[in-house]
Parts: structure tokens; C-alpha cells; sequence
């Protein structure tokens, strides 16, 4: 049987304090404590409520962090440009958008997200946060609403949405401006995005083809679009968070209006979708912040009622036991 | 038939009001009308209405409380032009079943 030491390449350490960020698998003393430690993955997922947020709206945006993200745009109704604040606990208003709609996309953190797209207008529109307020950058060269975004405020894709017609555009951002670049292999519109870091690479899952809701996932890899496994549950209207190699996708419709509204969680591994809780209120067109392991779902329909729900995801992740001999 | 489900309504107040100790434990499903639905004949779920002072309803009156809330949302958009109707992507708010 492998010892330790071959495992880990180390003799177990003793400590005063826990290590920051103990790996799973990782033994350590505790000689403060005078007890064995580990460290292992704790697998326990699921949703809470969340702070419910000042304006209830749906086909909004958000951004950031679950402990520091941004909800903007939307339709109340009426269209709002409302820009909130969640700490964690509580949402608090910030300054609105200056051009007021809904179908936006939402890429980056608090201080520094970008909004771009959306029903208003051209539906070009893109504007960048800097945590404070919102200023008006360069358009997208394809008007359209209801498309998602990836990445973060200086490196963005936009895919996707609807003109007359659902498109497969997209387009990147390097801080500056929009360039058009290799469209999805399928035209959709409310899709889901936010899966990925930046516009090197991306994912896009679920939406509305024009045969009815899809399952269909694209992945980009900074050229092109390739066709990955299905999610489980075929939707529009999915939110999610993380990287394509270790996402999360919630929430959205599965077809027929409000007996569809589905709040099924699906994590992606890089290749796949493996199903885990549900959300507790089922909704398509809400917004989303975080990542695999700590996301945030907020808004969504039918607003204001949903619009202004709020649910945590906690994911899996590395916690530390105590070794006991009882 | 022993029922799988039961009904209560309750006023989601934001942070705590469904934990995640609670989450894991039990499924819970919210519906129009702050309706709320959880397992039935369950400990926890009985714990969890106790904590959130929900008022247990039967399943149809439950329900008669969900339809309530769809049909206002139906009446609005039946008022809507034809030209708001005829968009794809603003479909008619449909009834919900809930389930025994």
C-alpha cells in the first residue's frame, strides 16, 4: 500500500495553525489543537435564499462575485437601468445605466463590469463600470437583445441574441472595441453564458433555436465554436458561473410558459453536464454571478415577484475534519 | 393515496429564509402567490414551516391561490396589442398544476 509520503511527497507536517489552502487528500498536526487534520471535498451541494433585491425585474444582467455582484438593466416592468449592490446578504442601490433596457448581457466584477446589448435603441449599446459609475464605450457592431456575454470588463465575448431573427454573431472585446469573429455553429437567443474567463474561451448552452428550446452546448476555444454534449435538461433562458472546465448552469424554461419554469442545476466538468439540486423557485430570465462553487441567481420571471428572489449555490469544495478515534 | 406533498404560504424574506442545511435536506419549490411546496409528512419540512410561521393550505387551496396570480398575469397579457402578443418571445403566462 502507498504511504503517505509517496502520495504527497512529504511526511505529514505539523502546524500551529491550519494551512490557508490545504489540497484534498492533505494530513497535517495541529499542534496547537494536538489533533490530526485532513482535508477533503465536500460534495454537499445546494441552494439558499439570498437578499431579496430593491427592484424586481427580469432579462437583467449581473456580474461579479456572490459576495460582491451586480444586478443591472432589466424589465420591472417598466424597462429600468437599476444597478444593485449585493454584499452577501443585502442588495443596495447604486447608479442606474445611463440607456435603460432589458436583454442585456453582463461580464466582469462589481468594479469593473461591462453591459452591452439589449432591447433599447440600437441595442449596441456597451457600457463600463468602474464600481462607481456606468460610462458609454464603443457599440457592438450587431444590434441585438437577448444575448449573453462571457469574460470580464477588458476581455469579452458576446455571442448570440436576436435582431429579427435569432443570430449566431459573435463578437470579442479587447477593451476598446468589438471585433466580429466565427459565429456559433447554431443560431440562438436566450442562451445561457458567463462560463468561461475571458474571450479566449467560452461556453454557450441551452437557448431558443428556431425548432423550440435547445440542450445544445458550444464551446470556444478563441477561433471557433465546437459542439459539445448536451445539458441534461433542454432550456432557454439558463444562467451560470465558472470556467469551461469547471461551470455551473440554473434555472430557465423548458418550454410552455410558467409550468416550465425549471430551477434544475447542472455542473460542467469540462465535457459534460452532471445534474445536482434545484433551485427552490424555478425561473427562466433571471442573472447570475460567481462560479461552480459559490454562484449567485437573482431576478428573473415573472417579475416582480420572482424578480426580486435571490438564491445562493454553494458547490462542492475542500473542508477541513478532525481525525477522531471515537 | 397517501399524498407526496404539502402546501404552505409563506413570505420569502431573503437571506435565511431557506438555508442551505435545509436545501440539502428537503426539496422545496416556490410557486406564484408565495406558495411553497415541500415534502410532505417530513420532519424537516415541518420544522422548516414552524421556522418561516407558514400557513399550511391544502392542495387545492393552494392552488386556487396560484391560479389567482396566473390569471391576473393572464388577464394583463390578453390586454397587451396584438403586436405585443404576436412576439415570440413573450408567450402567454400558462396555468400551473400543482402536484397531490
Amino acid at each position: 500500500m502507498a504511504e503517505y509520503k509517496e502520495i504527497h511527497g512529504t511526511k505529514i507536517r505539523t502546524y500551529t495553525t491550519n494551512p490557508d489552502n490545504p489540497i484534498t487528500g492533505e494530513v497535517w498536526y495541529n499542534d496547537t489543537d494536538n489533533v490530526l487534520k485532513f482535508a477533503f471535498t465536500n460534495t454537499t451541494t445546494a441552494w439558499s435564499t439570498g437578499g431579496t433585491l430593491n427592484t424586481g425585474r427580469e432579462s437583467l444582467a449581473g456580474a461579479g462575485i456572490q459576495t460582491a455582484a451586480l444586478a443591472f438593466g432589466g424589465e420591472a416592468p417598466p424597462n429600468t437601468g437599476a444597478t444593485e449592490l449585493y454584499n452577501g446578504s443585502n442588495w443596495t442601490e447604486l447608479n442606474d445605466l445611463s440607456t435603460v433596457r432589458y436583454g442585456l448581457a453582463g461580464v466582469g466584477l462589481y468594479t469593473a463590469a461591462l453591459a452591452f446589448g439589449g432591447n433599447t435603441g440600437p441595442g449596441a449599446v456597451t457600457e463600463s463600470f468602474n464600481g462607481t459609475n456606468w460610462t458609454e464605450v464603443n457599440d457592438l457592431n450587431t444590434a441585438r437583445n437577448i444575448l449573453t456575454g462571457i469574460g470580464i470588463q477588458t476581455s469579452a465575448l458576446a455571442v448570440g441574441g436576436y435582431t429579427t431573427t435569432r443570430v449566431a454573431n459573435t463578437e470579442a472585446w479587447n477593451g476598446t472595441n468589438w471585433t466580429e469573429v466565427n459565429d456559433m455553429n447554431t443560431a440562438k437567443m436566450r442562451l445561457g453564458g458567463n462560463i468561461g474567463v475571458d474571450s479566449t474561451a467560452g461556453l454557450a448552452y441551452g437557448g431558443s433555436e428556431p425548432g423550440g428550446v435547445t440542450a445544445n452546448t458550444e464551446y470556444y476555444n478563441g477561433t471557433n465554436w465546437t459542439e459539445m454534449n448536451n445539458l441534461s435538461t433542454g432550456r432557454d433562458s439558463p444562467r451560470g458561473g465558472g470556467t469551461t472546465t469547471a461551470g455551473v448552469a440554473f434555472g430557465g424554461e423548458t418550454g410552455g410558459g410558467s409550468p416550465g419554469f425549471t430551477g434544475k442545476t447542472e455542473l460542467w466538468n469540462g465535457s459534460g453536464w452532471t445534474e445536482v439540486a434545484d433551485m427552490s423557485t424555478g425561473r427562466p430570465s433571471h442573472a447570475s454571478a460567481g462560479n461552480q462553487t459559490l454562484a449567485l441567481a437573482f431576478g428573473g420571471q415573472p417579475a416582480p415577484s420572482n424578480g426580486a428572489a435571490t438564491e445562493e449555490w454553494s458547490g462542492s469544495s475542500v473542508t477541513t475534519k478532525t481525525v477522531s478515534a471515537s | 393515496m397517501a399524498k407526496t406533498y404539502q402546501y404552505c404560504v409563506a413570505e420569502n424574506w431573503g437571506k435565511g429564509f431557506i438555508d442551505h442545511v435545509e436545501s440539502h435536506r428537503i426539496t422545496f419549490k416556490g410557486y406564484p402567490a408565495n406558495v411553497w411546496q415541500v415534502p410532505a409528512y417530513n420532519k424537516h419540512a415541518n420544522l422548516w414551516i414552524a421556522k418561516v410561521a407558514g400557513v399550511v393550505k391544502t392542495k387545492d387551496e393552494a392552488q386556487a391561490l396560484v391560479d389567482a396570480e396566473v390569471q391576473a398575469a393572464q388577464a394583463a397579457w390578453d390586454a397587451q396589442t396584438d403586436e405585443e402578443k404576436s412576439d415570440e418571445r413573450n408567450p402567454r403566462p400558462a396555468d400551473i398544476t400543482l402536484e397531490e
